[in-house]
């Protein structure tokens, strides 16, 4: 009944273009569709079919607005970081997602621009150079650096490019750590070039226009707005005979040889806009943190990175800036407990009413877990008083303390919490695997159950644990939902 | 127009061309023939600069090409499309045709970047360069499929976006490597009839490698048959289809013997 009436309601909006565009076109369009199906492809369908410069001018009108809505210097500084984390992954996608070069030594290039901001303007060596003077020169010295790096991609592809460029992150990150001892053949003396371990410190901030920028408000605006630059200038260069010369070479470098684009010219270009726009945003960085240190340049910054440009869409600019934001923020928010609690509710409930086929079936599920914890609860105060114990982390308000009466806690809740966590990962991988909707249904109920109290007893009270867990948790989810990323398009590699 | 010197092409052991000579002049259709593993394609690589000859020379306009990068060929103004399709597949027709305009546009970076006149002019002359390339092949190619990713066309559609793309790149010479391969007879028909279309009306000489012997008939002005990359025969269709080597060549020594 449910999937007929959304049958019989298509025509009804779509009967005018029908008339005016064919059945092939319908056809045709087949994998736009498909791309819009479901709530979130839906509202991101209608996102990218919106006027680019409207939706962007509105959301960096309204991030400009954050700064005189709060002055909160945590909410700030998180604002910055999404714009920081965005510049590098528009940077990462212009190497991986146009030109598909798997370049795993990009943090280097970050952190040659950080450091290269620090050496110019802090007492390191006593120089101080003008910020615009300092961000060029670090900027040129970024480009090369990706010029340098792109030279084995014209004989390399696929995984041995990415061992080289991962072995020259490391090369970099082991320099900084070493370089603060470094002897030159002209002297006797040791030079401390880098600081070692303890980096370079009491870095100049910016000064921009006579001003000298101090607070994270102003920094926060620079980020914002340089972060709209390099949007606007990547989606120009996307559009233009680059563009298409970087996207032909990715997905046949034959191919786009033969029809006479200069393929090492091209990939090199790639390297050096991507190593670019990483220098620019290590200098910012710098000057926003007055300091830096080697392990702010390491594989976990890559990996970071790598998942934000692939959740957002691999090659979708909206697609990097997004993930930014997912990933960024995300974390933040699972800091508090009670926002925790409340994605963690919330997302088990969404991701119920989502997957489950018929919605009414989600819904029942929801009603029947809802019951199980209620029937749990009164045969407990029947026959075992004493399993209502006391809530291993006690919360005052709203949804934890309802969560938490409805759920029943033994003496030994901890060690009941751990042995549970693992009898519902296999329940979960068992429901997951299984084809007969109606027993995975079945098996639902005590699952979801089972999970709200790992949750109460465990998760909650480890925040730093189940950070991670938990954007693990989502990456799958919304990979799994969406393999191609919010913004990306689905790819066919060989027909 | 396009010549070829005594070429020779060693893999190792493998001959697989050896002192192959034979010229193509402005405005000629010359068919490539042999059977399987003769050195056709071979033959192809040699020109548009994937492979560089173990010695000979190969010559385009006059000037020599041997060792130039297949980009620098296509620059020189020679096109080919590939035996085994391999067009862009995730980007849209329309931009198929249009990023192989590559060579023959100069808008530099910055220009991109700042939306220049200059750079709105040219990109405007290449959007109707492709939309006119894309008309050779009727409305198939046309409107709302201008936008479709290239990997939703039918086979027939994709040989066809493989000939248009070729075309973008302004070439003299155009090297179609087995057109009609997994064509209908309709659809070799019309391909045939297409690459007349191409000479008559696009102005483009060209050499055609092709199994097909229908269309070899239909479109050839001189033929060149290979066999362990050797040139066995050359001539008008009827001349070579007769040859007594090349018959051999293709059905073996007792069919020419039950000829005679």
């Amino acid at each position: 009944m449910f999937s007929l009436s959304v049958y019989c309601r298509l025509p009804t909006d779509t009967t005018m273009s029908l008339d005016k565009i064919g059945q092939d076109e319908w056809v045709a369009q087949v994998e736009a569709r498909r791309a819009a199906r479901g709530p979130l492809g839906r509202v991101l369908a209608r996102l990218e079919a919106a006027n680019p410069f409207v939706v962007g001018g509105l959301l960096f009108g309204l991030a400009a607005l954050l700064p005189l809505l709060t002055s909160n210097d945590y909410v700030l500084r998180i604002a910055g970081n999404v714009c920081l984390y965005g510049l590098l992954a528009l940077g990462l996608n212009v190497v991986v997602g146009y030109a598909g070069l798997l370049d795993l030594g990009y943090v280097a290039f970050y952190g040659i621009g950080g450091y290269g901001y620090a050496m110019l303007a802090s007492n390191q060596f006593g120089i101080h150079v003008p910020t615009p003077v300092a961000v060029l020169v670090v900027v040129v010295l970024a480009a090369l650096a990706g010029l340098l790096l792109g030279l084995p991609s014209l004989r390399l592809t696929g995984d041995y490019l990415a061992i080289v460029t991962l072995g020259f992150a490391q090369i970099f990150v082991l320099l900084t750590n070493t370089l603060d001892k470094a002897s030159v053949p002209w002297s006797s003396q040791v030079v401390n070039v880098t600081g070692g371990p303890n980096g370079i410190t009491a870095i100049d901030p910016l000064h921009l226009f006579g001003w000298e920028l101090s607070g994270v408000g102003g920094y926060f605006y620079v980020l914002l707005a340089t972060l709209a630059l390099v949007l606007l200038m990547l989606r120009n260069i996307n559009q233009s005979r680059v563009g298409r010369a970087w996207r032909a070479l990715r997905e046949d470098t034959l191919a786009a040889e033969a029809m006479g684009m200069p393929v090492r010219r091209l990939k090199l270009l790639a390297f050096a806009i991507g190593a670019a726009i990483a220098g620019l945003s290590g200098s910012i960085f710098a000057a926003w943190q007055t300091a830096v240190f080697p392990q702010n340049f390491d594989i976990t910054l890559l990996i970071t990175l790598y998942a934000m440009v692939v959740l957002g869409g691999l090659g979708s600019l909206p697609g990097a800036v997004a993930g930014a934001l997912l990933l960024s923020v995300i974390p933040e928010l699972l800091r508090g407990p009670d926002t925790a609690r409340l994605l963690f509710y919330g997302g088990v409930v969404a991701m119920t009413l989502l997957l489950m086929k018929p919605r009414w079936r989600g819904v029942a599920l929801l009603v029947a877990v809802l019951a199980l914890g209620l029937v749990v609860r009164l045969a407990a105060t029947a026959l075992w008083p004493q399993a209502l114990g006391p809530a291993p982390a006690p919360v005052s308000s709203g949804l934890g303390a309802l969560a938490q009466r409805w759920l029943i806690f033994p003496a030994n809740a901890t060690l009941a919490g751990n042995l549970l966590f693992v009898l519902v990962i296999g329940l979960l991988m068992i429901v997951s695997r299984g084809r007969r909707p109606g027993v995975r249904f079945v098996l639902l109920i005590p699952s979801l159950y089972l999970l709200a109290f790992v949750w109460e007893t465990r998760l909650a009270a480890e925040p730093s644990v189940t950070r991670l867990l938990f954007l693990g948790a989502i990456l799958v989810l919304l990979m799994t939902y969406r393999p191609h990323g919010l913004f990306g398009k689905p790819r066919v590699e060989v027909v | 127009m396009l010549e070829l010197l005594n070429v020779t092409k060693r893999f190792g052991g493998l001959l697989a061309v050896h002192d192959l000579s034979f010229a193509i002049d402005a405005g000629e259709i010359v068919s490539l023939i042999g059977p399987n593993g003769a050195g056709k394609s071979t033959v192809m690589n040699l020109i548009t600069g994937i492979y560089t000859p173990t010695s000979g020379d190969i010559r385009l306009n006059g000037q020599s090409i041997v060792g130039l990068a297949p980009d620098a060929i296509t620059r020189r103004g020679l096109a080919r499309t590939f035996q085994s399709l391999r067009l862009f597949l995730n980007m849209s027709v329309i931009e198929n045709v249009m990023a192989a305009a590559y060579p023959r546009t100069s808008a530099a970076l910055w220009q991109s970047i700042l939306r220049t006149p200059g750079f709105r002019r040219e990109e405007a002359r290449i959007r109707a360069m492709a939309e006119a390339k894309l008309a050779f092949f009727g409305t198939r190619l046309q409107g709302y499929r201008y936008d479709q990713p290239a990997y939703s066309l039918s086979y027939a559609n994709r040989r066809r976006l493989e000939i248009a793309r070729a075309m973008a790149t302004d070439p003299k010479l155009l090297l179609l490597d087995e057109p009609a391969a997994g064509m209908n007879p309709h659809e070799t028909e019309e391909i045939t009839h297409l690459i007349g279309e191409l000479r008559d009306r696009g102005g483009y000489t060209i050499l055609v490698i092709e199994h097909d012997m229908g269309l070899v008939e239909g479109i050839s002005d001189r033929v060149i048959a290979l066999d362990y990359g050797e040139k066995i025969a050359e001539g008008s269709f009827h001349d070579v289809a007769t040859d007594e080597r090349v018959i051999e060549a293709y059905l073996g020594r007792r069919a020419v013997r039950s000829r005679q």
